[in-house]
């Protein structure tokens, strides 16, 4: 167990030493100075004393190397540099401060996401062909083919302009939360509900479901105490990998929802061209979904150990 | 049963969470006015540039402020005099001003404040004041004195007209409390933000809002809106859904209203809406270094071909009025008489003609090769793309092929700097930097129009032309020079004046007293108020 950790761990640590490659490579590659960048995020006209200081201030009379290894052994120290956009932030400290609002928006958004697919899943499975069934299939097909910002706007129409329960914009109270957390498990809720839908069909023909029935045992005891606790193991794995996918995710609501996240700090560090953030962003989501992916394989490995020796014969 | 349960657990759900929103905190009354602005104010250090205009303009102040015509009117400064040669300046300073820390506002605060402008002068070498400044300090001598407590000189090597205008635009000439310098000066940073202007900044949530309060030691007039609530909304829609929800008051700002939605409000008896004056002109810059453009009769033609009554009804929806000059009328020392060209399709096709350019099976050729031109303009500007494509259809019609290249902002930038264009959308600076910024930016390669006025012969004239209206002290002689260069461009249609830009507003029932500044910057909050 020990040697297939250690082997893991040093694929991640490849994994991620290539992500840090290429994010320096990628955002190098635009076709922009990013002196005259940084020069234009601040209003400044670029003349060329103003973008030959620039240069030198930001280091890019270096050669490509050079400043790759610079920025790569400061990262490891969790210093990106200056962000272009705010000369006086640590690129690391608006990672900092946008973190815990993703963070609060995926937790929120993943409550939804258990609170609404699991009981909708479980009664489509135990109604199959029901007429809930048959709406929640309408559903499904719905909120596949529905754009997230369309929905989004969807719903501040509804809640904050129609009903007025709950604020369209901003991120000062957890209400603020509830219209950019529905529209963001939106997008992943049709894939939840129909994984333990089949989930709980496939176990409803299992032996000790037959035998649960022949106890006599309650209908509801069966489904929550036996059906449903077989079911969500391959559910719980999914969602493991989902919760990545949903800090990731945040990027198109949070600009919606003006809440200051990771996602809306990545956006306009796109379209500011604010390398130094594009950079960090672009590795900090790599090693989430490596870390993400190096835990999952190891829960895996530890609930059933045949994976690991599979994984040692190939 | 089952269902029953289930069903349960979802209206749990639901009902704790309308239990949990009893009310919505909509926008503060007590004389609070709140706006949305799409992104954050960021450092409002005055003498950078990153930090937010009308945030910067709302704490800190200047010595002159430009009024509703862009003349300097008195500000910090209750009075000055220039020398009859232009090259000194004598302001004599309010001795009744506070920064809102208690600090007096005097001669020897105006001097430091100058000194730690001078110490970052490179980042300013876009202002011809700064490096003026610069030339008498690498002399030896000093530039800015203070000569009593409430005195202040400022010398020149030769006469520079805008330096009042200059003093009058947000920044880099604001006061700052010296007790905010970081190391003694302002560039690596400040401990603080103190001006002496009629607010002060309360809070600041990175990316969510900041709140100004009015500054109780303001020594001019204080303004009846008690508090500014700034909220930060990226996106357009969500501050329009936000404005018509009341959890704001205000959208106020160039580009943060599409003319779609700015009709629809017309229209809401809810809301009020407002236009300014023209600021700034959207135009086409035509490069005259190009082959098939070098022809001053083919630019003209194409000047003859543009219906910018079209563009400013139907693209603009009538919320930007047609151009017919370079800069608008209202822009000091612009208006001239210029005579405009109008759509007149036979008048361009005349034109083509002369320059030997003739329609073969419906495609203009000559010598046998037909007329490509290539337009650039930015991917992210909608409205700079329907106008390509409105013009794609109309010039085809006279047998052009216009080439669209969209690419996103830099690159965009980047094509016109290189001047690898032959036509691109282009802006003027906007008042009040028009006439002298946008004109003295001509004269160096800082965006696309000095490289696209080099294929014209007089080109050089009109570069000195620019400097001599700088130095003038004659206001005679600088009309003259002024009339020329902008004569001269209108001659040789470097450019094709689209529209005139006009700032604008949508506010609800709340505010009253909405208008603009000359600075398409500010957000004249003297001049508001709002019902409780």
């Amino acid at each position: 167990m020990a040697k297939f950790i250690i082997k893991r761990l040093l694929a991640a640590c490849v994994t991620l030493f290539l992500v840090s490659f290429v994010a320096f490579v990628i955002v190098n590659l635009i076709p922009a100075d990013p002196a005259e960048v940084a020069l234009r995020i601040n209003d400044i006209p670029p003349s060329e004393e103003a973008i030959a200081e620039m240069r030198q201030q930001l280091g890019l009379d270096k050669p490509f190397m050079a400043r790759y290894f610079d920025w790569l052994s400061a990262s490891l120290q969790l210093d990106f540099g200056v962000s272009y956009t705010n000369t006086d932030r640590m690129v690391s400290e608006e990672l900092a401060r946008s973190f815990p609002y993703t963070l609060r928006l995926a937790g929120i958004s993943l409550l939804l996401l258990v609170g609404i697919s699991l009981p909708v899943g479980i009664l489509s499975a135990v109604y199959k062909n029901h007429w809930f069934d048959h709406i929640v299939r309408l559903f499904i097909f719905a909120s596949t083919a529905m754009p997230n910002f369309w929905l989004a706007f969807i719903l501040i129409w509804c809640f904050s302009l129609e009903l007025n329960w709950l604020p369209s914009s901003g991120a000062t109270t957890w209400q603020h939360y509830i219209l950019p957390g529905m529209t963001l498990c939106m997008a992943y809720i049709a894939t939840y509900i129909r994984l333990i839908r089949n989930a709980m069909l496939e176990s409803m023909g299992e032996q000790y479901v037959t035998y649960a029935r022949a106890r006599g045992l309650s209908e509801w005891s069966v489904v929550t105490k036996h059906m449903l606790k077989n079911s969500l193991q391959t559910s719980m794995t999914a969602l493991g990998i989902g919760v990545v996918r949903l800090v990731a995710g945040t990027v198109v609501i949070e600009n919606i929802f003006a809440i200051p996240g990771l996602g809306r700090l990545a956006l306009a560090a796109i379209f500011n061209r604010d390398y130094p953030v594009l950079q960090a962003y672009i590795l900090a989501m790599g090693c989430l979904f490596v870390l993400s992916n190096l835990i999952i394989d190891l829960l895996h490995t530890a609930v059933d150990p045949r994976l690991k020796t599979a994984g040692s014969q190939q | 049963m089952i269902f029953k349960k289930m069903m349960g657990i979802g209206c749990l759900l639901l009902s704790s969470v309308s239990a949990l929103t009893p009310g919505l905190s909509h926008a503060d009354s007590e004389k609070t006015l709140t706006i949305a602005n799409y992104r954050d104010i960021r450092d409002l250090n005055p003498h950078l540039y990153s930090g937010e205009l009308f945030a910067q303009n709302l704490i800190f102040e200047g010595l002159v402020h430009l009024d509703e015509n862009g003349q300097p009117e008195p500000w910090l400064a209750e009075s000055w005099t220039v020398s009859e040669d232009g090259k000194l300046y004598t302001f004599r300073l309010r001795k009744d001003v506070t920064f809102s820390d208690g600090t007096p506002f005097d001669a020897h605060v105006v001097k430091s404040n100058f000194d730690a402008l001078l110490d970052n002068s490179g980042r300013h070498s876009w202002l011809e004041s700064i490096r003026l400044m610069m030339e008498v300090e690498k002399s030896g001598k000093e530039s800015i004195r203070a000569t009593d407590d409430y005195t202040v000189t400022i010398e020149f090597p030769n006469a520079y007209y805008p330096f009042l205008v200059e003093l009058g635009v947000t920044r880099p000439f604001r006061f700052l409390s010296p007790g905010c310098f970081k190391n003694g000066t302002t560039k690596d940073g400040l401990d603080c933000l103190v001006g002496t202007g009629s607010y002060v900044l309360t809070s600041n949530v990175v990316d969510q809002q900041s709140v100004f309060e009015v500054n109780n030691n303001y020594w001019g007039e204080k303004p009846e809106i008690n508090r500014l609530v700034a909220k930060v909304i990226p996106d357009s829609q969500a501050r329009l859904l936000a404005l018509r929800s009341g959890e704001i008051d205000m959208v106020y700002g160039l580009q943060l209203i599409s003319a779609q939605a700015y009709k629809q409000f017309e229209s809401d008896r809810r809301f009020n809406t407002a236009l300014s004056k023209p600021v700034s002109t959207r135009m086409l810059i035509l490069n005259t270094t190009s082959e098939q453009l070098a022809d001053t009769r083919v630019r003209q033609a194409l000047t003859h071909l543009t219906n910018k009554a079209v563009i400013a009804e139907r693209i603009m929806l009538g919320l930007e009025q047609p151009a017919d000059s370079l800069l608008s009328k209202n822009v000091p020392y612009a208006d001239i008489e210029l005579t405009a060209f109008d759509h007149d399709t036979s008048r361009a096709m005349e034109l083509f003609r002369q320059a030997g350019w003739v329609s073969d099976n419906g495609t203009l050729k000559k010598d046998g090769k037909p007329l490509n031109i290539t337009l650039s303009y930015d991917s992210d500007k909608v409205v700079e793309r329907t106008i390509a494509q409105y013009l794609q259809s109309e010039w085809g019609k006279a047998g052009i092929n216009l080439d669209l290249i969209g690419e996103e902002e830099q690159a965009h930038r980047d094509r016109l700097k290189a001047a690898d264009f032959d036509i691109s959308f282009n802006i003027s600076w906007g008042t009040p930097y028009d006439p002298q910024s946008f004109m003295g930016a001509m004269r160096t390669p800082v965006y696309g129009d000095m490289l696209a006025q080099q294929g014209l012969k007089e080109k050089k004239q009109i570069d000195q032309s620019i400097l001599a209206a700088l130095e003038t002290v004659d206001e005679s002689e600088r009309q003259k020079l002024y009339t020329y260069i902008l004569e001269t461009l209108h001659r040789e249609a470097v450019y094709i004046p689209l529209t005139y830009e006009q700032n604008q507003a949508i506010f609800n029932s709340r505010v009253n007293g909405v208008g603009f500044n000359p600075s398409q910057f500010e957000i004249p909050l003297q001049r508001m108020s709002v019902k409780e």
